[in-house]
Formats: structure tokens, C-alpha cells, sequence
């Protein structure tokens, strides 16, 4: 009887050892696996922790620095855009590595360099202005060559050799239709820029600069484009630019209450 | 070879007389109800222990390697997690033991108040329990230290400046804790001499004090109502009970282990997959980005002194602890007696509720940390493009004083961007023009939150981003105090 055992009994038990053997296979086999597979928690050598000055990533400095105004991609920010083949073919690297160091006297554009009391190193700076070019800059070369990017250099202390009175013919054909006469921004859909106040947070060059490039991704023509112009509009001329420019800042000159109550 | 052992094994015995103590303490009876599932509320008490084991293990491993100098400890660490094999994960299974530690603790406290274990006879083991707690939040604060990060340093500083508002010894309490009067070379070797001698022996000290008395004082039976403890009975009971008990080294143990085990791998896997934590940037005082943060179970002290009035900042520091420590304390020494099941204690439950409401809700604030700048908001988030898209040349240049003149870092748009002040997003609706220009140029009435950025701008920047801001409404809703206020301002 006792050596009899019935045979179900028997099957059981083999299974159970089956069982046992296979998990120990499993185990066996995870184990030696394990040092082959990266577990996810393995910190990376790339992640290593970096001081703010050590970061030579251009999209990271563009994130951290640039796109606050600039916009995330370089454009749509309330700041003229940096990814825009025009004013990257008319502007020299030395040039924006100047402003991103010194910033832009009379706009909002802050000095980035340690030694004006910014946080970006000499190097990150010149990795920006090397960057933002080799970015974004269009490979084919504009059929006419556009008016330079400089305000006439005979006048580097910020006021315009242009001339106001020629500039005011030259609006109303250039920029009436969507600044309203006078840049008053009435019935227009623009917007006005007579204002003195927003004309004092804005500098001549940047003024020749918006008006050579527009601001392609708000939908405002360069110095070339005739849309929304009259239809023997002809692309403006250096020196008309600086007309332009000449106007404007009169305007900045006129009122003399900078703020409404 | 078996047969060999088990004679050194016999021969040591006869000498330090094992199998007359330790047996026999291994199978002490513990009363039957433990046998049952009511047993498994009793794993979390040698979860903890085994945690700490392997905190022992993993911290002598880390200090083979961990140089406690200023000028090396941030190197060790960076050889530990890049170069030394297996090193990263020594630090990821250091910290998650030590934070399951902390969590098994305050389980394991939890579960001996809500089942009200510390009564009679057992007020001491409480006692010691609180001195095990404070030990345990001791190890996670001076092991956060050694990390010597941002964190670390700006924790210290922290930390220092909290003793220093000590009346009267404040200077010298500093001193001994910083070994000087501000954060120096000194100072990691202090919390490193904490770190793996005074708290540790404290710890181990207060350990065995307290398995003794969970030995000497037997496992409380788990609490049935109606049945309250009275001190002059129930010795006698008690005894009765284990009369009808089951040795320990059965059922009960197996729970145990089978517990442990599962918390163990279950850290195993979580530092497997989540890695070390830290050591976040070098400490560099003055990298002005550093958002340091306090170790989780500090958060909700961090959220306490933020959220809280200048006024009772000391009292917060110096005496709140000594209130809840002083209050820990003294739970067993005014109750040590009556009923133990939860369902007759019902401000005993309550009370755990809300306490650990309250944690939980000043943990969550303290790792969103909304009353903190985001410093890199002004240069690093966009302004939003549908605003852009929007706005008049005026607008634009108004946004760029906005982002110029760091509001963004605590006043976010579309959500984006500081939280320290409210979201401006629609301040159009809310606030007419001349409301804002006082509210920018003064601050916040009162000495309030927003300083006041009158002396900081021109009066062209200031008309710009007033424009701006009036502009931040939703389209076609007048700006708030419209029209009078359109008039006045020359919109139309």
C-alpha cells in the first residue's frame, strides 16, 4: 500500500520540481544578464552637473538666454526676430557678438557678458553669435544685395544723418497704409509708432534695422516688399532708410510727456 | 565538513551560551492573534532594522571612497556615480534605503499609535522610539550634507542661520555646528563625524535599548474594543495570554522577512531605475541660478517658514520642533491607559489624519515652491506667440520691458513663468491703467510682496509695459475700467 503511491500524486510532484527548476533557470539567467543590461538609473556621463558657464550647447544658451524675447524657435518673440535669413545676410557675426555682449544701448536688449554683469561667459557669447547665423541663415544670396546693415557710419553716436523732412513723402508711401499717417495707427492695423515713449526704448539702428527686415514672422514687409504698398513702390534705398529713420526719431524728440497719466 | 562546523559551532556555544539566550529570545511566545493576517501590521518595526542594516552595509562601502574634504567630497561623488563600477548604484541604494527608512519609521510609529501599542507597559519603548525617529531624520539631514551640492550647501547655511537665532548661545551654537562662524572647510568634516559616529552610535545605542524592550515588554496582542489596558491587570493577562501564545520564530518571523524582503527589493529596483540623486552642481556660492531644495522629509518645514509671517519665523524654528518632540514624548506618559482600538479612539485617528494631511499638503507646496522666483524666466520663456501675434509695435516693445525688467520671473503668462505673484495673463480685465502704474511703481501696499519698481524704470518703460499689460485681456472684453479709462489712456 504505502509503496503504491497513486500516480497523479506522482505527476504532481515532477510538475512542482519542473516548476522550481524553471524559476531557478530564470533567476539564473536574470542574474547573469543583469551586469549586460544598463539599468535606467545609470547616470550618463553626458549628464554630468554642469555650472551655468560650462553650458556650450547652443540650444540650450538660446533656451536660457535668447528665447525670453526672441521667441522659442528664434521668432514670434516681442523682440525683432533672430531667425530671419534677411537680417542674418546683412548682419556680421562681429556684430552680434558685440550686441549680445554689450547689449543694445537704448532698447531692452541687456549686455549678456560677465563683465557688464551678465551671465554669460566670452565663450558662450561667441558660440551664440557663431550659431545664430550657421542656424538660420539662407544659403541662396538675395537678387539685389539689401541696404547695409549699419546707420550711415559718419554718425556713430546714435543720431541719423538722414533727413526728416524727405522721410515724410517716404512714410506715406512706405508705412502709412498699416501705421496710420504721422505712424499715429489710426484706422490701421499695425498699430501706431509715433509714440515717444515707444520710440524712446528703441534705437536708430534698431529703427534701420526693423525697416530693412520687417518682421517677417508678424507679417510686416521688408524694405523691398511692395504688398500693401502702392504699385510703382520701389525698394527703399540705404539712404532713404536713413530718411525714414531721420523721421521717426524726430517723432521721439516731439512729445515731451513721456507718460500718459 | 558539516560535521566539522557544527563542532566550532558546539564549541563556541558551550562558551557564550547561545542556545540558552538567544534560542530561547527567538522563541519567546507572542500571543496567538499575531498568527493571523492582524500580524502583518507588525512587519514594519524590522522593516525599518533591516533598512538600517543595509544603510550600515552601503555606508561603509561609501566611505571607502568619500573623501570628507570641501575641496574633494563633490569629486568622490562624481567618481562614484561616473567611473567606480556599480559605485552609482552603492549611492542610489544608499539614499532610497535611508529615505525607506524614514517612511518605515514613521509607518511603523503610526501603526503603534493607531493601535495604541505604547500603553502600559510599553511607554518606554515609545520613548525610545521618538529618540530612534529624531535619530532617523538626524542620519537623512548630515547625510544630505555630505553631498556637499547646492543643496547641501545652501541647506547648512540654512541650518546655521536657524541656530543662530538660538537667545543667547546662538554665536556658539553656530560654531559648534559649523566649526566657525559661517560655512567653511570645518563644516562637512563636522556633519561627517555626525554622519558616521554620533548619530550612528546614537542610533545603534537606542536600537538595542529598544529591542530589549520589545523583548522585556513582550508584543503588545492586537487591540480588540472593550478591552482597556489598566496597568494593574495587565501583567497578570498578558501572562495568560502568551500561556495560549506561539513562539516567535515561526509564523511571525516568516512575516517579517517576507516583508523585509519585499522592501528591499522594492528599493533595490526603484535606485535601479531612478539612479543617485545629486550631487546636483558644484557648491559655488556664487552661482545665482542654485535652487536649492531641502531632502523631502524637510520639505514641509521649508513650506512651513515660507508660507508663514515674518513674525513667527523663530518660533518656528527654535520652538515647533521642541513642541513635537516634547508632544511625542509625552503621548504614552498622558495615555497610558483605556482603550486601544482605533474604532473607540476616534481623536486618535483623527488626529494622524490631519497631522499627515497637513504634511502632505506643505510637501506638495514645498516642491512646487510657488513663492520662489524662477530666475531664468525673464531671458528663458518665450512670451507667449498668441500675445505676440496680437500686439501693436507698442505692445511688443511693452512685453520686452515686461521680460527686461524680470516680472516674468514671478508673474507668469499663459501659465508660463514665475508663480510668486498671480498670472497676468488676464491683468487687462482686472486692474485699469492708472492702477497699474501705481501698483508697479509702489509695490505691493503695505510693504507687501512686489517691490516697488518706480526708481527702477523710465517713465517710457513704465508707459510700454502699461500698454502691455492693458493689453492682456481676452479679445473683445474692454480693458477694466473702460471707458473712462480708454479715454483717458487715447484708446479708442
Amino acid at each position: 500500500m504505502e509503496r503504491s503511491e497513486p500516480p497523479t500524486s506522482k505527476t504532481q510532484h515532477d510538475r512542482g520540481i519542473d516548476a522550481r527548476r524553471r524559476l531557478l533557470a530564470i533567476a539564473l539567467g536574470a542574474v547573469l544578464l543583469a551586469p549586460g543590461c544598463v539599468p535606467p538609473g545609470k547616470p550618463n556621463p553626458d549628464d554630468r552637473p554642469k555650472t551655468p558657464g560650462q553650458i556650450v550647447d547652443f540650444d540650450v544658451l538660446f533656451r536660457h538666454r535668447c528665447s525670453g524675447c526672441h521667441g522659442a524657435d528664434g521668432k514670434l518673440g516681442p523682440a525683432p526676430p533672430l531667425n530671419d535669413p534677411l537680417f542674418l545676410e546683412i548682419i556680421s557675426v562681429a556684430d552680434i557678438e558685440k550686441i549680445v555682449r554689450d547689449g543694445r544701448h537704448g532698447t531692452p536688449m541687456p549686455a549678456f557678458a560677465r563683465s557688464s554683469g551678465g551671465t554669460l561667459t566670452d565663450a558662450q557669447i561667441k558660440i551664440l553669435a557663431e550659431q545664430i547665423p550657421a542656424r538660420w541663415k539662407s544659403d541662396k544670396k538675395p537678387e539685389s544685395p539689401p541696404p547695409a546693415y549699419r546707420l550711415a557710419s559718419s554718425d556713430e553716436a546714435g543720431g541719423t544723418v538722414g533727413d526728416a523732412k524727405r522721410g515724410e513723402a517716404l512714410f506715406e508711401r512706405a508705412c502709412a497704409e498699416c501705421h496710420g499717417e504721422q505712424g499715429d495707427g489710426e484706422f490701421s492695423e499695425a498699430g501706431a509708432i509715433n509714440d515717444p515713449a515707444f520710440l524712446g526704448l528703441i534705437s536708430d539702428q534698431a529703427l534701420r534695422r526693423i525697416i530693412i527686415t520687417g518682421r517677417p514672422d508678424l507679417g510686416m514687409p521688408t524694405y523691398a516688399e511692395s504688398e500693401g504698398r502702392p504699385s510703382d513702390y520701389q525698394p527703399l534705398t540705404s539712404d532713404e532708410i536713413n530718411d525714414l529713420v531721420a523721421l521717426l526719431a524726430s517723432w521721439r524728440q516731439r512729445g515731451d510727456v513721456a507718460m500718459q497719466p | 565538513m558539516i560535521g566539522w562546523l557544527k563542532s566550532i559551532g558546539r564549541w563556541i556555544d558551550v562558551r557564550i551560551g547561545f542556545s540558552e539566550t538567544l534560542l530561547p529570545m527567538m522563541r519567546h511566545p507572542i500571543p496567538r492573534a499575531v498568527d493571523g493576517p492582524m500580524g502583518w501590521w507588525y512587519v514594519f518595526g524590522s522593516a525599518s532594522l533591516t533598512f538600517l542594516m543595509l544603510q550600515i552595509v552601503t555606508g561603509i562601502g561609501l566611505s571607502l571612497v568619500y573623501v570628507p574634504s570641501a575641496e574633494e567630497a563633490y569629486d568622490t561623488l562624481l567618481y562614484l556615480d561616473y567611473q567606480h563600477p556599480f559605485g552609482w548604484f552603492l549611492r542610489a541604494l544608499h539614499y532610497y534605503a535611508g529615505s525607506g527608512m524614514v517612511v518605515m519609521v514613521l509607518v511603523h510609529m503610526t501603526q503603534v499609535f493607531i493601535h495604541g501599542a505604547y500603553k502600559y507597559p510599553r511607554e518606554l519603548t515609545w520613548l525610545v522610539g521618538v529618540g530612534l525617529f529624531a535619530c532617523t531624520l538626524g542620519m537623512f539631514f548630515s547625510g544630505q550634507i555630505l553631498r556637499w551640492d547646492p543643496d547641501a550647501y545652501w541647506g547648512l547655511a540654512v541650518a546655521g542661520s536657524m541656530a543662530g537665532r538660538v537667545p543667547g548661545i546662538g554665536p556658539q551654537v553656530v560654531e559648534l555646528l559649523l566649526g566657525g562662524p559661517i560655512i567653511g572647510a570645518g563644516s562637512l568634516s563636522r556633519f561627517y563625524a555626525l554622519h558616521v559616529f554620533v548619530i550612528p552610535g546614537a542610533l545603534l545605542t537606542l536600537v538595542g535599548l529598544h529591542l530589549w524592550l520589545v523583548l522585556k515588554c513582550g508584543i503588545s496582542a492586537p487591540p480588540v474594543a472593550g478591552e482597556p489596558v489598566n496597568p494593574a491587570t495587565y501583567d497578570a493577562a498578558y501572562h495568560e495570554e502568551l500561556k495560549r501564545g506561539v513562539p516567535f520564530l515561526g509564523d511571525a518571523i516568516m512575516k517579517d522577512i517576507c516583508f523585509s524582503a519585499l522592501a528591499v527589493i522594492v528599493v533595490v529596483c526603484v535606485a535601479a531605475i531612478m539612479g543617485p540623486k545629486g550631487p546636483s552642481g558644484p557648491p559655488d556660492p556664487i552661482v545665482s541660478g542654485a535652487n536649492p531644495r531641502p531632502e523631502w522629509p524637510f520639505l514641509w518645514i521649508f513650506a512651513l517658514l515660507a508660507l508663514s509671517p515674518p513674525s513667527i519665523e523663530t518660533f518656528i524654528m527654535l520652538v515647533l520642533p521642541v513642541i513635537v518632540i516634547v508632544a511625542l514624548m509625552l503621548v504614552p506618559l498622558v495615555s497610558n491607559r483605556g482603550e486601544r482600538a482605533p474604532s473607540k479612539r476616534p481623536v486618535a485617528v483623527l488626529l494622524v489624519i490631519v497631522v499627515y494631511t497637513a504634511l502632505g499638503v506643505l510637501t506638495y507646496q514645498g516642491v512646487v515652491a510657488p513663492w520662489s522666483p524662477v530666475m531664468d524666466a525673464w531671458t528663458g520663456d518665450p512670451v507667449p506667440v498668441n500675445l505676440v501675434k496680437r500686439s501693436t509695435p507698442r505692445e511688443l516693445q511693452g512685453a520686452l520691458v515686461f521680460q527686461y525688467k524680470n516680472c516674468r520671473n514671478c508673474h507668469a503668462l499663459d501659465g508660463i513663468g514665475g508663480r510668486r505673484g498671480p498670472d497676468l495673463t488676464t491683468i487687462g480685465t482686472r486692474l485699469t491703467r492708472n492702477k497699474m502704474i501705481d501698483q508697479v511703481s509702489n509695490g505691493t501696499p503695505g510693504g507687501g510682496n512686489m517691490p516697488a519698481f518706480g526708481k527702477q524704470m523710465t517713465p517710457d518703460e513704465m508707459a510700454m509695459v502699461v500698454d502691455f499689460m492693458v493689453s492682456l485681456r481676452p479679445e473683445r472684453q474692454p480693458p477694466a475700467g473702460a471707458p473712462r479709462d480708454l479715454v483717458a489712456s487715447g484708446e479708442q
